[in-house]
């Protein structure tokens, strides 16, 4: 284990002992009857129960006999009590169970043939558990007919992804109730009543919400089933393989339903861990497998020959690599090569990398970090202590104050946005939000704070002068706070970057009086250029309001093994104690200059790194200034790129190493809390692909120098390094945390945020069709007022334009979002939009119009 | 007064008598404008309330005078009140149900059409005692004239001062809103009717929690009957002693009975509970005999969902000991009589239709079990039942009593059952000669 | 001595005795069939060749549910689900390798749909292994058949509603 994830400490909460069945047993005060049971290994069957939503007790299979009740309870509602004597097995609680499944089967087609759930349906199992082998229903079956339907088995496509028969629902509500409490979605609802009541969408909308998926895995019966689960196999043919979420830094735990001798995988659902997931997985972690059987998946090798890349044998492709990279060595030293690599790949590909690099070519041209601005500056390490802070996602659940600062959760870390939401609708939780636009979480938010953009670390600085000023926190080193935030008071700070001051008073206030405090920070503070001085002001609102002592801050990784990157020492300029690990490990460690991948893009530029390996990294596509990039890539004698598909950084290449994806070998990776969870191999690789780790340990081979002497090595290496015993001490003092502005452009106004649509994540997503047939293209998102302003309607083509460069998307008009600041996904190819930004700007500004035809 | 129906009444008596009191004025048109109201001592009690009690001591008044719910299941109503918690931070509501739907029941509608002012003071009253200073009025949607009426009778109230801010001087707020519901049966069980008013689906809530505890959006909630509520200005004002007085020694009080059916006079009449079933329905004052004098086949006597009274039954009190005792339930007093000529048979097919079509979806055995009935007993009534129909309609009455979260499954089952028990040999003339027995008899189409 | 002269008897008797059993079969109906020429008759209940079944409007009764293929003791049942033209589920492949079938008739059993049935064909040889693989194309029958031994059982009817559902 990285961290070692803190046990939650025992609840001290009044316990309740009874009897089931005979068997004693005692459980917390409000634990259900059912749960109970549960615990004790006693199988009550329930179709509308769910262990994450509140109990409704429609479906009435769960009953029980309990002594001294006349009726039958059911047990998902009925709260354990002291000295309750239940029994779940009992004669009459039979025939109830019986009756039960005798009725919902009277409206049911029993079209098993035909449905997509049989083998893994609830009312079959039940129906054979309770040996129920005829009807007493004689008359015609209710159908739902719909003109234009899909299919003469009454199938209407509700969304996406989302198949709806209802003639096979048996009204548990399971969908309609997670739609709303955990995902906070209405595009699902019950209309009608009694014997003919149907789940549909909502009037006018499909059912395309980032979280529908898991509306077909928690269907009981096959009333709702997944598009890429129709037709295509049997649930028993198929065998499961325990996986994790290669897109989600959280590390969402999935299932993989795999055919062997296809060597195919069908399928995605979730393994519920409730220290992770809760057992909800978002559409991308969810339709993530598409990903791994797409058409122009990378088989072979390439070698550019006479300016043209043709396919080329491993032994070819790898000899050319040695042999080149010897040349350079040789010929203008180590330091002339680099290497960069993704934050998505597993722990021994990272360590391998790091290694090849530092200990074989040796050379300090490392950095995972491709899609931030890394421009070389003082050393970061407030941000290194912010990024590397003990978080634990189920401590979200019983926050009493949550703040979400600088990050779309649902963008990007799409399970603390649920859990965000638990604490909501479960908890107590107080939710504020400090985004520079408004997010998709704000409909829980007690307070949503929009600042400028640009201006975070003095949004922060303000709470922190508000909590002074007004005597919320008391603080013997005051002016030093006041010295650190570079403003006189905490009207003018928060004026400044455009909030209330009332606001961040109330925010101040429920955070000093909070009995636990989680503060999460994301990517907007990652991707931007200052995050070292917002992380020193994210330490300071720390240190005054000692949120580490009585809860969690830290600063969310982006990607899901950053961490383990980090850890690995992947960075340019790994923390001290990693190095002397490292080195203790090689037995030496290079000293030569360390280069960001910035620093390294400029030295391209001068011709002083002339080899460059690139591994599942995309710079060209989302290096935040993408003319500076490919430049920069063009310059290079040699460029290795090993991925899985040809991207705008593999047209460079002189070599392309076909790479395999996270399904095809066993690999670990440590999500955002450091814990190490491992996907296992559920297919073998497709076409000539090969795993990462095995990529470098070929070319060190090459190179002669092989990098484990034994295979053990690399797994002891590697939990070497994960052993970190405490996590980066947060720099205990009050630090300046004014960061520096662009000047202003008056030609450009509006400012450009850059991120993930909710259903794509990063560059591979939009090859997987269930992902796209959600979100397919690109679009600029602006408000209803300037798109106004410009006379833009809902679809239109707008030109948005920047300094440099110049984009042309379709307009989509939200609410949620400012009037100063437009939002662009960066997913798609097709739409270039990090030609856009200009590296050395803290927010990229544009001007938009609209394209008149 | 167009807001009025045609629904006889024994006001007159109820205005001779000293003891009866809710149609003391239900046939002067006047009654309905604030002004005749306050100066026949309305508002009295709720100033008296206001001004002179404490809550506690409203709640106590309450509990001695043995006022049972008249919304159907007849749990003490000063019991409840006492149930909301006293040290919740959270707001507290108090709901008068006007939902009032079950077939034959229309007393409420009077109250609501004829003395307006009755409800509403009794509701600030029951407001007051729980420390509500937000009352709802949910009536049936199909109630369009009564809301109007209601909605008239409060803008009055607000007029006077009964209503709004710092009332009667005393510092108590109180705000009313009147909301109609969508006409949906099951809303007037009270937790389906607390979500009606959020705005979600009619669909009842597990319990516990209690609405008194953890109702309207979370926070305790007192939901009452008009009548209910009607009754407690005049307990107020009398004492609880002399409510106490009225009825029989567990079931204080009067009660509005809706007469309907094969009767010659059907309507509302007032009397104290423990009443004869037989005089009622016979008396010249009440029902006054069965239509075209025929004889008597059975009554129905709570509404709809209560079970069956054969003739020799109806020597009964209506109270709510006695009537459990001949197997039914006093239920919303909505009294219905059936002839001789009348197919019980076709009575229950007419029930069932009603409860298949308001059943609100949740319970499997409730909107599948009653779904399945209908198909039953209309194959039955239609002559085409086959052997074994009456076992099975038992059979799955006995699946859905007792087995869904609100009373509607019990509702819709106990009238069949009690039919199929005291009128079996018509079931199964039914079945064995494909035709009705009653029509048989007399000689009907 | 004696025991000699009745086996010496025993010979020359012998041969006239066997020879007159060979020529009373010379009068005897044969009870070998002339096989290429004449064919045996099968009982109803023989399992021989499979054949996938139609309903009367001519749609493939198998909806490709997988039950045989579960069913079957020898694994010889390969198929992929499709979606027709109607949305309806149907086999886009649908095999069965007729040398690793034993004949049980599991498959026709387990079939929920009435669509598989092992008919009275007896009669397939060839001379590769490849072409044992028999595929949907080769087992549909191109219309009912008259003379399905289960003809008075099977549903005539898709089900999808159209009639009441028979109480089971």
């Amino acid at each position: 284990m990285a961290e070692a994830v803190t046990k939650k400490a025992p609840s001290n909460k009044a316990t309740v002992t009874l009897t089931i069945d005979g068997r004693s047993v005692t459980v917390d005060k409000g634990t259900t009857v059912l749960e109970a049971a549960r615990s004790l290994g006693i199988h009550v069957p329930t179709f509308c129960w769910h262990p994450k939503l509140k109990s409704v007790g429609s479906c009435r299979m769960c009953y029980v006999e309990i002594e001294k009740m006349p009726k039958l309870q059911v047990s998902c509602a009925t709260e354990a009590m002291d000295g309750m004597v239940v029994a779940t097995d009992s004669d009459l609680v039979k025939q109830g169970r019986r009756a039960v499944i005798e009725f919902i089967l009277m409206n049911h087609p029993l079209d098993c043939p035909t449905c997509d759930q049989g083998g893994e349906c609830q009312l079959q199992d039940l129906t054979f558990a309770h040996a129920i082998d005829d009807s007493r229903f004689a008359f015609q079956k209710e159908r739902f007919v719909e003109d234009g339907s899909v299919s003469t088995f009454d199938d209407v496509q509700i969304g996406p992804e989302i198949m709806l028969n209802r003639n096979r629902c048996i009204q548990c509500y399971k969908c309609v109730r997670a739609n709303k409490e955990a995902f906070g979605e209405f595009d699902l609802g019950a209309f009608e009543r009694g014997n003919i009541t149907e789940i549909n969408a909502a009037p006018g909308r499909q059912v395309d919400n980032p979280f529908s998926g898991n509306l077909a895995e928690i269907c009981p019966v096959g009333a709702l089933t997944g598009m890429d689960w129709r037709y295509k196999i049997r649930v028993w043919l198929t065998k499961t393989v325990s996986s994790i979420c290669p897109f989600t830094a959280s590390g969402v735990n999935t299932l993989m339903y795999m055919d062997e001798t296809k060597n195919r995988i069908y399928r995605t659902t979730s393994r519920r861990n409730d220290e992770i997931d809760d057992g909800w997985l978002s559409n991308v972690s969810r339709y993530a497998y598409q990903v791994v059987h797409a058409d122009d998946r990378l088989l072979t090798p390439f070698i550019r020959r006479d300016g043209k890349q043709v396919e080329a044998t491993w032994d070819e492709a790898l000899d050319l690599i040695a042999k080149r990279l010897s040349d350079i060595q040789d010929q203008k030293g180590c330091v002339c090569i680099g290497g960069l690599v993704s934050p998505r790949l597993d722990n021994a590909t990272l360590y391998g990398f790091n290694k090849l690099m530092r200990h074989v070519i040796g050379t300090n041209n490392v950095d995972y970090r491709t899609e931030y601005r890394m421009l070389p500056q003082t050393p970061e390490d407030h941000y290194q202590a912010a990024c590397s802070q003990p978080i634990r996602i189920s401590d979200v659940d019983d926050s009493d104050v949550i703040v979400v600062f600088g990050s779309d959760m649902l963008k990007e870390h799409p399970n603390l946005y649920l859990r965000i939401r638990k604490a909501f609708n479960f908890g107590a939780a107080r939710i504020f939000i400090l985004n520079p636009y408004s997010t998709k979480a704000s409909d829980v938010a007690e307070l949503e704070m929009v600042y400028h953009a640009g201006m975070d670390e003095v949004a922060l600085g303000a709470v922190c002068l508000t909590a002074v000023e007004k005597g919320i926190v008391s603080s013997d080193e005051t002016d030093r706070l006041r010295e650190a935030i570079a403003f006189d008071s905490a009207s003018a700070a928060a004026l400044a970057c455009g909030l209330e001051p009332d606001h961040l008073e109330l925010m101040a206030r429920a955070m000093a009086e909070a009995r636990k405090v989680t503060f999460l920070a994301g990517e907007i503070i990652s991707r931007s250029r200052e995050r070292e001085p917002i992380a020193a002001a994210i330490c300071n609102l720390n240190r005054l309001f000692s949120i580490n002592t009585k809860g969690q801050f830290g600063i969310l990784p982006g990607h899901s093994n950053s961490r383990g990157a980090h850890h690995l020492g992947l960075a340019p300029d790994p923390p001290a104690s990693i190095k002397a690990k490292l080195r203790s490990l090689w037995g030496q460690y290079p000293d030569t200059e360390t280069n960001t991948t910035d620093s390294m893009m400029v030295q391209m530029r001068k011709e002083e790194i002339d080899g460059l390996i690139i591994m599942g990294a995309n710079p060209v596509m989302l290096y935040p200034d993408r003319a500076f990039a490919r430049e920069s890539l063009e310059k290079l004698d040699f460029l290795v790129v090993s991925d899985l598909f040809e991207t705008e950084t593999t047209e460079l290449a002189d070599v392309v190493l076909p790479l395999s994806s996270w399904a095809e070998y066993t690999g670990d990776y440590v999500n955002l809390e450091g814990r190490v969870q491992t996907a296992s191999k559920a297919i073998h690789p497709i076409g000539d692909s090969r795993p990462g780790y095995a990529i470098v340990e070929a070319i060190a081979d090459r190179l002669e120098n092989t990098l484990y002497t034994a295979e053990d090595y690399r797994r002891d290496e590697i939990d070497t390094m994960l052993e970190v015993d405490t996590a980066c001490p947060v720099p205990n003092l009050y630090v300046p945390s004014k960061g520096g502005q662009d000047e202003d452009d008056a030609e450009y106004p509006i400012a450009l945020m850059i991120g993930d649509d909710p259903h794509h994540r990063g560059h591979y997503t939009e090859k997987s069709a269930s992902l796209t047939s959600h979100v397919g293209e690109a679009y600029l998102e602006l408000s209803p007022d300037l798109a106004a302003g410009h006379e833009i309607k809902e679809g239109d083509s707008v030109r948005i334009e920047s300094p440099v460069g110049k984009v042309v998307l379709p307009a989509r008009i939200s609410e949620h979002i400012r009037n100063d600041i437009v939002f662009v996904p960066r997913n798609f190819p097709s739409a270039p939009v990090t030609s856009l930004l200009m590296r050395k700007r803290r927010i990229d500004r544009v001007r938009i119009s609209k394209v008149v035809r | 007064m167009s807001f009025y129906s045609p629904v006889r009444t024994n006001a007159s008596e109820v205005a001779e008598s000293d003891r009866l009191h809710l149609l003391k004025y239900a046939e002067d048109p006047n009654q309905c404008s604030i002004d005749t109201y306050v100066q026949r001592g309305g508002y009295g009690a709720w100033r008296k309330a206001l001004t002179s009690m404490k809550p506690e001591e409203v709640i106590t008044a309450i509990k001695d005078s043995g006022l049972r719910g008249r919304g159907g299941a007849g749990f003490p109503t000063g019991m409840k009140w006492g149930f909301v918690p006293k040290d919740s931070p959270k707001p507290r509501y108090l709901i008068c149900n006007a939902d009032e739907s079950e077939p034959g029941t229309c007393k409420d509608r009077v109250i609501m059409e004829r003395d307006p002012h009755a409800m509403i003071e009794g509701m600030a009253i029951a407001a007051y005692a729980i420390g509500s200073h937000l009352m709802f009025v949910y009536i049936r949607g199909e109630f369009a004239h009564c809301a109007d009426q209601v909605e008239k009778a409060m803008n009055e109230a607000y007029a006077q001062g009964q209503l709004g801010k710092n009332i009667h001087g005393s510092g108590y707020d109180l705000d009313m809103i009147v909301h109609t519901g969508g006409g949906a049966y099951i809303c007037g069980e009270e937790t389906a009717l607390l979500n009606s008013l959020e705005g979600l689906r009619g669909m009842s809530r597990i319990r516990p929690p209690f609405p008194a505890v953890a109702g309207l959006y979370g926070c305790p909630t007192i939901v009452n009957n008009v009548e209910s509520l009607a009754s407690v200005p005049h307990i107020i004002n009398r004492g609880a002693d002399w409510y106490r007085s009225l009825g029989t020694e567990k079931s204080a009080g009067s009660k509005l009975f809706s007469l309907s059916g094969h009767i010659k006079q059907p309507g509302n009449y007032e009397v104290e509970l423990g009443f004869s079933l037989k005089t009622l329905i016979y008396d010249p004052k009440y029902g006054g005999g069965i239509l075209d004098d025929k004889k008597l086949k059975g009554v129905i006597p709570g509404g709809a969902s209560t079970p069956l009274l054969t003739p020799d039954m109806i020597e009964v009190g209506l109270d709510y000991e006695s009537l459990p005792e001949k197997g039914s339930m006093l239920g919303s007093g909505a009294v219905i009589v059936f002839h001789e000529e009348t197919c019980i048979v076709w009575v229950i097919q007419r029930l069932i239709h009603f409860f298949r079509h308001e059943s609100c979806g949740k319970c499997t055995p409730c909107h599948e079990g009653t779904a399945w009935l209908e198909k039953l007993i209309n194959r039955v009534e239609s002559g085409k039942g086959e052997e074994g129909d009456i076992e099975k309609i038992d059979d799955i009455c006995s699946n859905i009593l007792g087995r869904t979260v609100c009373p509607l499954g019990d509702a819709a089952v106990m009238p069949i059952q009690s039919a199929i028990e005291l009128y079996r040999d018509e079931w199964e003339h039914h079945i064995r000669h494909g035709k009705c027995l009653v029509k048989s008899q007399f000689g009907l189409k | 001595m004696n025991v000699v002269l009745r086996a010496i008897g025993n010979v020359f008797w012998s041969m006239p005795k066997g020879l007159a059993v060979t020529f009373k079969h010379l009068f005897k109906k044969p009870v070998t069939l002339d096989y290429p020429h004449q064919k045996k008759p099968m009982s109803p209940r023989y399992r021989g060749l499979h054949y996938l079944e139609r309903y009367d409007d001519g749609s493939e009764r198998c909806v490709c549910c997988g039950l045989c293929a579960a069913a079957c003791p020898a694994d010889c049942i390969y198929m992929e689900p499709e979606e027709n033209e109607k949305g309806e589920r149907r086999a886009r492949i649908y095999e069965i390798n007729m040398l690793r079938c034993i004949f049980c008739g599991y498959c026709e059993e387990a079939c929920p749909e009435e669509a598989i049935f092992l008919g009275r064909e007896y009669e397939f040889s060839d001379y590769d292994r490849d072409s044992f693989i028999y595929t949907k194309v080769q087992m549909l029958v191109t219309s009912p058949r008259k003379d399905n031994p289960f003809k008075w059982i099977i549903r005539k009817v898709r089900r999808v509603y159209g009639v009441p559902e028979p109480s089971l």
